[in-house]
This record gives C-alpha cells, structure tokens and sequence, in this order.
C-alpha cells in the first residue's frame, strides 16, 4: 500500500500511483457486488434466455401486486420516517436538555439497541399483541370475552409501529451529537431573556438540529424502504413491501426475471433517495 | 545507513526563486536565501506571511510551483521527504503518542535500519543531550510539554540530519519555559556547530536571540534579510523597522543635511537621499529622551502606559504619534501636558518613503547587507 | 437547563419514561422473559422453564450459532481489510477520485440487502464462480453488506487523523510503507477494532440477504430464529434470539476493552 499512504499535503504523491492502489479493493468490489448487480439489470431485461425486451417490466408495472406492494412500501416508509424523527427529536431533547441520572445509560442503551438485528422487535411484539399474546390475554382475562381487540399486528399498522420503534434511535443517535455540539449557554441566555421553553426549542434548538434532522431522517427513509426482517417476521400476508415481493418472486416463486425488474425499481428508489441523503449531509456538514 | 538518506555531509539550504502557490494563491513568492552550513536562519514574519510554507518546501511537503531548492548541493525540490535527510521540530512537537520516548527517538534511526546496538547509543546520546535520559520508558502523554519538545528536539537530531528545520518550536509552551528553550535551543547549536538550523517564528525576541542572520518574510516576499544587529539597527524597509523592535515611522522630507518635519529641520546623517525627496524616518521608541536635546520635538502626552520598569509615552506632534519608551519615570507627564522629546542624529536611520507598488523582491545570496 | 420549575421537570422525565420503556426496553425484556417461559396469555408469562435454552443451545441451534460467528467472524474480518485497504487508497486520492470511491463503496449500504442478495446469488449461482449452495455464498454476501460499515468508519477516522504524525516520520526518514505500518494502522487501531466489532454485530443479525442465498447445511441464527418462529415455537425463538443477542454484546464488549486498551497505550 506504500505509495497510497504518501499524503504529502498538497498534489505530490497523488495521481496514478494512489490509484494504483485503489484498484484491487475496486476489483474485488466490481466482482462481488457491481458485477452482480449489473446482472440483475441485465436479467430484468431478458426474459427468456433471449433477446432484450422491456416486456418484464410491462408486466410488472400492470401487476396489481407491484403496484400495491410499491405504494405499501413507500407509504410505510414514509410514515415510520416521520414517526422516527418526531418521536427521536423529543426523546433527543429531553436526554440532551432535561439532564437526567441515568442519561449516559440510556444514551449507551441505545448503541446498543442499534447493534440488534431488526426482526426481534417484531418478535417481541408478537409476544405483546399477537392473537394470544399479553394484551389480548389481559384483555380476555378481564372482560370475559373470546378474543382481544388487538389485531393490527398483521397490517402494515404492525410494521409501522415495529419500524418506528426500532429506527428511532438511528434519529437520536446523530441528534443527541448535535446538541452536545450546541452550546447551553444560549439556552440560558435566551430563558433569562424571558422565554419559555417551547419557544426555546422552536427558536434555538430546532435550527440547530435540522442538519441532523435531516441527515438522519433520510438515512430512516432508505433504510426503511429496504427494510425485510420486520415485515417477515409479521408473517402478514397482506403487507407486501418491495423487499418482500423480490423475496417472493425470486424464493417463493422462482420468477427471477421479475424478481430482477422489482430489484431495480428497488434500487432506483432507495440510491436515488441514499445520494439525496449524501448531498443533504455534505451540505449541511453532519 | 542508506545512500539517500544521507546525513551531515548535506549542509545548507538554498532557495532558488522558490516559489509556492494553492490554488491560484501565491504564499511564496520567488524566494532566494541562503543558509549557510552551521548558519541559524530565522523566518520572521507575521502569520500567513509564508515563512511556513518556506520550511515546509525544505521539508518536502510542499512542492514548489517553480524555482529549486538545494540541501547543500543536492537538488531535493523532487525528492520525496524521507529521502532529504533533514530533521523537523513543529509547533505541536508531533511525538508519536503510541510508542515510548525511547521509541519515538529511534524511529528514524530504525526507518534507515541502523544497527541495533548503534541505535541504542545514538538514543541515549540524543536524550543525554536534551536532557531527558530519565525519561526513556516514558509516553509522550506523560510528559509536560517542555518535556515533548526536548523529546521531539532530540527525536530529529537522532538522525543527525545536516539541517534542523524547527517550526516555531517555542510558541506552545507558556513564556517562562520559552525563555528556558531558547537558552537550550542556543547551547545545543554550539554543541552541534556543524548543523544549518531553518527557525521559523513570528517572535522577534526568539529571532534576535537565537539567529545568526534574520530573512524577514511579509506579504508572500522576502523583505529583508541580515544579522539582527543589522536589522535592528538599519532596516532597510519600514516592514522590518517596525515588525523588529517596533519602531518610530515618521514622514519626512529631505533637505540638504537635514530632513524637514512638521516644520522642523532634524538633523541627521543622511547620506545617500536627495534633497527634495520624501522619505520615512525611523527612530526606536527606546532611544528617544524626554526633556530637551538635539533634535527636540514638542507635542501633547495622549497616552501614558506604566510597564513596569518603563513607561511608555505616546505623544502626538504635529499630527503624528511618536512613541517614547523611558526608564521608569518618577513623575509621568499627564494627559495633555507638553512635553519635549528628543533624539541623536545617530540613533535614527532615514528609509526610503512608502512605495505602495511592492518591490521587487530583495535578494540575499550572501551574507552582506545593505 | 431547559426546564426549570421541579414540578415541570418530573413531568417530562415521566413523558420521558412513559415513550421510552414500552418502546425501547420493554420488547427486549419481553423476548428474555419468554425466552423463559412455556406460555404467555396473560399480564406475565406462565411456566417457567430452562428448557427452551436446552433448545436453543443444542442440536440444530448449536450449529446456527456456530454458522453465525463463522459467517461473522470470516465477513468481518474480510471487510475491515477490503474496507481499510478502500479507504487508505481513498485518502490519497483527489477529490473526484475520493468521492467516486465513497460512491463505489457505500453503494450497499443504499441497495436492499435483499436485492444484493439477489444480485449474489444470480452471479454465483453460474459458472465461473459457482458458490451457490455452499457457505461461501453467506460469507460473500455478508461481506458486501458489512464493507460499506467499515469503509465509513475506517474513512472517518484517517479524516480525524492528524497529518503531522505521518509528515514528522516522512521527515525522520521513513518510507511510505514504513509510516503506514508503523505509525498510520497503530493510530488507526482503536477505529479499526471498533469497525470490526460493528461488522461482526451487523452481520451476527444480517436476515435479508442471508434468507435469499443461505444453503440448507449453512443456516445462521437470524433463520433459525426466522425457522421457529414460523412454525410457532415462539419461545424457542426467544432463547434463540436472547442467545444471538448476548454473544453480540460479549463480542462488542471484548473488542471495547481491547479498544481501550489500544487508546490508552
């Protein structure tokens, strides 16, 4: 790697030795993920081992599935990003500013929450509102009656809470950098000036965290559009996302070209969206 | 040790019309110095002045947009930093925090794979020389930061480089220490007679202690350049007369053995300006008396600073502010009061007037002066 | 700092409580305690029992866990060098170069985890590089998906490195090579074991990519717990998940004090 490392401040040891040495991780990127994805392209325009035809993606498109799977998709992610970063910001707020023992605990309780894979919290929401869980057992117990009230676990309301609850944190983790950043000496300069403290987070705090807001709202975004474990393990059959649907197509039902046309309907969405998030956060520095 | 990497025998440095641009920017502009083997050299200039990039072009980490630069009589302007056999002390000292003092030392003795056994004593003998013997085992972290810079001072004299650039080396450490290095730093050149030291500073005190001749750097350029005594007593540019020693600027006008101003004749020796010709007067606060004299000047006390063992006089005469210091005065003149200041016709130096258009920058090959 | 009056402050900190517990803490607690239970109808679970552990650390479990720190161990491993190598390279390049090398190498993070599935298996499922069915398949994907982590975590700490330790060895005469081995990866260490441990948690719970490609003999512990809860052995999953989840943290949590102990050197 010798010549690579050479950062000699300005222009000298750049050029083409530095890529030189950028070639084989390049290489080996190219092998296993550009290459492949190149060939799912390919194979989304092909249908049968023949010529090239956009026919796959006609009957994709015309498909009631899809096109529900896509809106389910997009309406999910949508919601669970506007639940995160609503719900991110007040808890944000209330460790960074309403100082509590315990603080650094739950902020430490949270990169550790980002650690665990996503699909246990549809676990443990099974447990808690599935047909014989906690809740509808308590409520059976209580009333008498044969069966619970809570049954949204197997719509998209199930996935909804379950995204929300496990892609929070990944708002409050650039959030609560944010505010460590901001300094508290205008929170009491602004309350000795005599204003209230929906005022101060609306005046001071909010710009200072839109950055963040932002950067960590899209990522959200991305990562629920591609979100799997979650709505795999609602075992619901009637929430369908685009993940799900390539699951479906390509495992389920062996229909690899339009396994192949969803992927990239896919990908188009969730790159388009990550170089947003990129070009946001460059901007704004987060 | 490796052929490229050579050590003592390159002494000197020469810049060659070097000069430096980022990005449209000219930092460096067509610098000619010499330092001569066993020479301190100090870069003094005002931050942003370009006496960094100088260094940092000796050093190899930024390469030159035209002209060359020598070590001795190598040509290094293409060489990469590890084959230019130099040693460099910077502000931040740079000790690598992972390895012991011990270990930090004899870095550049192992990169150029040294033998053991010689590296051993060459460790000791650099840390004998800073004095940091004792502190061999130690992390930099658990050094003060006097301590970190002998350990960095000795890190770069290990390899016993020809030339030791040391980039304001003092400026991180509190004043009290600093005159302490400064001392250390003196004793180690004599000790060391052979090795040319590159000393970039913005400390007019740490230049004129230290330096054998001053390169005065402002605005990209070399401004001026020779012994402190020099320029400290006869700048030639109203840059150097006031960043060195802070002197009194004054405009005159020559006449013929005397220079007229604000409707006085001053007498002094002016002799090579002609009569007629505008010019700026240079006189060192210090130098100036309270009370009558040769060339007395009466005006109006705005300013009385008390510093301890002297006061500071800021008297406004025809317009112009001249500054007076004075050993401790038992009864300062107040505010508005008259007073008279005078100076010796030798004392005072007559530079050419302000041209605004900037010069074309001053050549120092040699050792002469003016 | 922002609310003053006590009254105002309990308030919040019960608002506090009252979103976080049910949200955050309360589904972990929830899978340990059924990891320790037969049934669960009611306010708390009924019939506590070791024996779902007896499940989940035997038999097939056994071998999903060790499949697990495998793939984990093989993919992490591989990724910090591919991503080190990346960013290294990355760092002394222009910015056009270092910006297209960003692009190139946080690419999975933006991609489905799905789809590279997809992508791995439609490109080795053929010859030349026939892996499918084999455990080379999971360790490759797994790979893909991690790089992107270290990469990004690798890239930002050479940005948080400061030039002049590598400039003061350049100038005491060290080759390039040199400064990368002894100064550059040794400062780089607390970052670089710190990308790994979060390589290693990401891909101890990859399920997406793995549910595509993942051969019968290779099942990491994301599908087994996927396999139980399917066919209803809720609480087998439990202890499986309680399983997965504390061998993540004793990981995370050894490579932290290795951490430490590579800062504080």
């Amino acid at each position: 790697m010798a010549s690579a490392v050479t950062t000699t401040s300005r222009g000298q040891g750049r050029g083409r030795a530095g890529w030189v040495w950028a070639l084989p991780p390049v290489a080996v990127l190219a092998v296993v993920l550009l290459y492949p994805l190149a060939l799912v392209v390919q194979q989304s325009v092909t249908p049968d081992e023949g010529s090239t035809s956009l026919t796959p993606y006609a009957d994709v498109f015309a498909s009631e599935s899809f096109r529900s799977a896509l809106g389910t998709t997009v309406w999910l992610a949508v919601g669970s990003t506007v639940g995160c970063l609503v719900l991110g910001f007040a808890l944000a707020l209330v460790i960074a500013f309403v100082p509590f023992p315990g603080g650094k605990a739950v902020a430490k309780f949270i990169d550790v929450f980002l650690s665990f894979p996503s699909f246990l919290i549809t676990l443990a929401l099974l447990f808690i509102y599935g047909t014989v869980g906690m809740a509808n057992g308590v409520w059976t117990d209580a009333t008498g009656a044969s069966e619970g009230p809570f049954h949204f676990l197997t719509t998209p309301w199930g996935v909804l809470l379950a995204e929300i609850t496990y892609f929070t944190p990944f708002v409050m983790r650039p959030l609560l950098a944010a505010f460590s950043q901001l300094d508290t000496a205008q929170l009491e300069v602004a309350s000795s000036l005599g204003a209230r403290p929906a005022r101060i987070v609306r005046k001071v705090i909010l710009p200072e965290a839109l950055p963040a807001l932002a950067a960590g709202g899209s990522l959200v975004l991305v990562m629920c559009l591609n979100e799997f474990g979650i709505v795999l393990f609602t075992g619901a059959k009637d929430v369908t996302t685009l993940p799900m649907l390539v699951y479906g197509k390509a495992i389920l039902e062996s229909d690899y070209p339009a396994a192949c046309v969803v992927a990239v309907v896919n990908i188009a969405l969730s790159v388009g969206l990550y170089t947003l998030y990129r070009t946001v956060s460059r901007r704004v520095g987060a | 040790m490796t052929g490229a990497a050579a050590g003592p025998a390159a002494s000197g440095i020469r810049f060659d019309r070097v000069s430096v641009a980022y990005g449209g920017n000219t930092v460096l502009d067509r610098l000619d110095l010499t330092v001569e083997p066993g020479e301190v050299m100090a870069l003094l200039g005002p931050s942003g002045s370009g006496k960094t990039t100088a260094l940092r072009a000796v050093a190899g980490f930024v390469r030159p947009a035209s002209g060359r630069v020598y070590l001795g009589d190598r040509d290094v302007t293409d060489l990469p930093p590890h084959r230019r056999g130099i040693g460099m002390v910077v502000q931040q000292y740079a000790l690598f925090p992972h390895m012991r003092v011990r270990d930090n030392v004899a870095f550049g003795l192992k990169a150029r794979k040294v033998y053991k056994t010689e590296t051993a004593t060459r460790v000791a003998d650099a840390l004998e020389l800073v004095g940091m013997s004792a502190y061999a085992t130690r992390y930099p972290r658990e050094l003060s930061g006097g301590q970190q810079q002998r350990v960095a001072i000795a890190r770069a004299l290990a390899v016993r480089p020809g030339v030791l650039l040391l980039d304001e080396p003092l400026s991180a450490l509190d004043a009290q220490l600093r005159s302490g290095m400064l001392a250390e730093l003196a004793r180690l050149h004599r000790e060391l007679p052979d090795v040319s030291i590159l000393y970039v500073t913005h400390d007019q005190v740490e230049a004129l202690t230290l330096a054998d001749r001053i390169a005065v750097i402002d605005q990209a350029r070399l401004q001026d350049c020779g012994t402190p005594q020099e320029l400290y007593r006869s700048p030639r540019t109203e840059f150097t007369a006031s960043f060195v020693g802070n002197a009194n600027l004054l405009p005159v006008t020559v006449g013929s053995g005397t220079v007229a101003f604000a409707g006085r004749d001053l007498e002094l020796f002016t002799t090579d300006a002609t009569a007629g010709a505008t010019a700026t007067l240079c006189v060192r606060p210090h130098l100036v008396g309270l009370g009558d004299g040769p060339n007395a000047l009466t005006g109006t006390v705005t300013e009385v600073q008390w510093r301890g063992s002297t006061h500071r006089l800021y008297v406004d005469i025809g317009g112009h502010r001249v500054k007076a210091d004075l050993r401790e005065l038992r009864e300062p003149p107040a505010l508005g009061q008259k007073v008279t200041l005078h100076f010796a016709p030798e004392d005072a130096v007559l530079l050419p007037a302000v041209d605004q258009s900037a010069p074309e920058a001053v050549t120092a090959t040699g050792g002469a002066h003016g | 700092m922002l609310v003053h009056s006590r009254a105002g402050k309990w308030g919040t900190w019960a608002l506090f409580l009252l979103l976080f517990v049910p949200l955050f803490a309360v589904p972990l607690l929830v899978i340990v305690a059924a990891s320790f239970s037969t049934n669960w109808s009611g306010a708390f679970p009924s019939g506590p029992t070791a024996g779902n552990y007896t499940a989940a650390t035997s038999g097939d479990s056994l071998q999903a866990l060790t499949t697990s720190l495998v793939t984990a161990l093989c993919a992490s491993l591989l990724a910090l060098a591919l991503g080190t190598w990346a960013a290294l390279a990355a760092a002394s390049l222009r910015k056009p170069g270092k910006r297209l090398l960003d692009a190139l190498f946080m690419l999975p993070v933006a991609v489905p985890s799905v789809v590279v599935g997809l992508a791995v298996l439609v490109a080795f499922s053929k010859p030349p590089l026939l892996l499918n069915g084999t455990r080379w398949i999971v360790i490759l994907a797994h790979t893909v998906l991690v790089t992107a982590f270290a990469y990004q975590s690798v890239a930002a700490a050479i940005r948080r490195l400061d030039p002049m330790y590598e400039q003061a060895a350049a100038s005491l005469g060290a080759r390039p090579a040199h400064v990368l081995w002894r100064i550059k990866l040794p400062l780089l260490l607390p970052s670089l074991t710190a990308a790994a441990g979060l390589c290693f948690a990401l891909s101890m719970g990859e399920l997406s990519a793995t549910m595509m490609l993942y051969p019968p003999d290779w099942t990491p512990l994301p599908v087994q717990i996927f396999a139980a809860t399917d066919r209803g052995s809720l609480f087998t999953g439990a202890a499986v998940s309680v399983v997965l989840m504390g061998t993540t943290l004793l990981v995370l949590l050894a490579v932290s004090r290795i951490r430490t102990r590579a800062s504080y050197r």
